[in-house]
């Protein structure tokens, strides 16, 4: 398992940009060492305000693994763009705000930047869950653009953001994209090395 | 009542704008809205008169009120001149957003004027003005600003006193005016038109859009069902200024804007 994701993500300066790459073979385990590393190591830090953007899973089962960890609730904040076309919206978290669709991207932008002015914090890290299911709702032109001006418009408010991402066999167009714009990648099967 | 408190500022200033940046910068009037004035590298340049065009619904009024809120809370004394709506009813409306403070109304920084009852006391009752009265009307504005001090004025709208005033000419020439003294007392303004969406065209006569230093659109567009707020400057005189579309939402504190993303299919997509 791999042990120092956490370090490596307190070490970032702020403004940082990073891809966190999953191993498709080893998803599930990958997929709670980030959300152990980011949630509750990381994010529960006192200064710390969490804002989980998914698309690959609702915000309520993100919460309910997040709750097996202990994160407190108040320091964290979900933007949900999946819960409505999943037809799962029936139970709405209190912390939670819904996009109608994942093809929704500027709504999306508009979500994040709200939750960043409505509670500041010294230390805003933004998780982008993930580059794969949005690439399943939006051409790759798209969504190259979205990223691009959402990681430099995050960068500009020393927002730190981890952008999760399933190591595909031939990187796609938006990958190549995404390499270009991040400051760092942290490989989780290489136990963050 | 407290006079505001801003600190005297250059009408110019030596210029830093890039390599493409003009040789002097005109002092700026910020918005206070994040992303309009990074549109706008800095906000409007101070004393420009600048129409809000869009048709119901787009959240002129809401932009307009923002614009005036963040004024007062600068310490720049701000005046909303109602003439669609009763303000009280549309202080009520405000009160649903978080950035309203009544605050900023109670101590004279943020004030209301209901057009309606000007006309009445001014005795303006015909239901087309005549010249001698659009002079009183011209002369009660400005009055009205010189007395507060007022930096920044809001009509809204345009629209409804333009259809009392009935000519072309004479509109051309109430704006040209108004503009004039505004400017005299580096008032920035923003005048409401309600207009429904025909390409080129942003006012009641179609002249107001050129009597203007600036024009800010707003206008609804759908995408796969869902309908977006799209807003566009599309002219601002004495400044660089972004001529994309930006999404606008209309949040508890205040207005944002991102980028309307194109995705690689150009206009229109
Ligand atoms: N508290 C609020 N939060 C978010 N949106 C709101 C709120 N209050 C009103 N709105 C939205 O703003 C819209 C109206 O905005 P606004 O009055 O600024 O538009 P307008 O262009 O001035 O309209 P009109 O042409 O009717 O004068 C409403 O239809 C509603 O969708
Ligand atoms: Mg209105």
């Amino acid at each position: 398992m791999p042990v120092d994701i956490a370090e490596r993500l307190r070490a970032l300066p702020p403004g940082s940009a990073v891809a966190l790459k999953l191993d498709p073979r080893e998803y599930a385990d990958h997929y709670f060492a980030v959300l152990n590393a980011t949630l509750r190591d990381v994010g529960s830090e006192t200064e710390v305000h969490t804002i989980y953007m998914t698309v690959t899973n609702p915000a309520a089962f993100v919460w309910s693994l997040a709750q097996a960890l202990d994160v407190p609730s108040d320091r964290i904040s979900f933007v949900d763009a999946i819960s409505h076309i999943m037809m799962n919206y029936a139970d709405p978290l209190p912390n939670a705000t819904y996009i109608d669709s994942p093809r929704a991207l500027e709504e999306i932008m508009l979500r994040i930047e709200y939750l960043i002015k409505k509670f500041p914090h010294p230390r805003t890290i933004v998780v982008v869950d993930s580059v794969n299911a949005l690439a399943i709702h939006n051409p790759p032109e798209l969504l190259s653009e979205f990223f691009h001006i959402l990681l430099n418009s995050l960068k500009s408010r020393q927002v730190i953001t981890l952008v999760l991402e399933t190591n595909e066999e031939e990187a796609t167009p938006v990958e190549q994209m995404l390499n270009l714009v991040v400051d760092e990648t942290i490989d989780i099967a290489r136990g963050g090395r | 009542m407290e006079e505001p408190t801003e600190p005297p500022a250059p009408a110019v200033v030596p210029g830093n704008g890039g390599l493409m940046g003009p040789a002097t910068v005109l002092e700026r009037c910020a918005t206070g809205i994040e992303g309009v004035d990074n549109i706008l590298s800095g906000g409007i340049p101070r004393g420009n008169m600048v129409l809000v065009a869009g048709s119901v619904g787009t959240g002129k009024t809401t932009l307009s009120l923002e614009f005036l809120v963040r004024g007062a809370e600068r310490g720049e004394r701000s005046l909303f001149i109602s003439v669609t709506e009763a303000s009280d009813k549309l202080m009520q409306n405000l009160s649903t957003f978080e950035f309203f403070r009544s605050d900023l109304v109670l101590n004279g920084s943020l004030v209301f004027v209901d057009l309606p009852v000007v006309y009445d006391r001014l005795g303006l009752e015909h239901e087309e003005l005549l010249p001698d009265e659009i002079d009183i009307l011209i002369r009660t504005i400005r009055d009205l600003v010189r007395s507060l001090g007022a930096k920044r004025l809001v009509l809204d709208s345009l629209t409804s006193v333009g259809y009392r005033i009935r000519r072309d000419e004479r509109i051309r020439d109430f704006m040209l005016r108004l503009g004039q003294a505004l400017s005299d007392e580096g008032c920035t303004a923003l005048l409401v038109s309600e207009v429904s969406p025909t390409p080129g065209r942003y006012s009641l006569h179609g002249v107001e859009e050129a009597i203007v230093d600036g024009v800010i659109l707003l206008w609804n567009t759908r995408r796969q069902g869902d309908i977006l707020r799209v807003l566009q400057v599309v002219k601002m005189r004495g400044t660089a200024h972004s001529r994309a579309q930006y999404v606008m939402e209309l949040t508890p504190i205040g207005i944002l804007l991102a980028p309307h993303l194109k995705g690689g299919r150009g206009e229109g997509a």
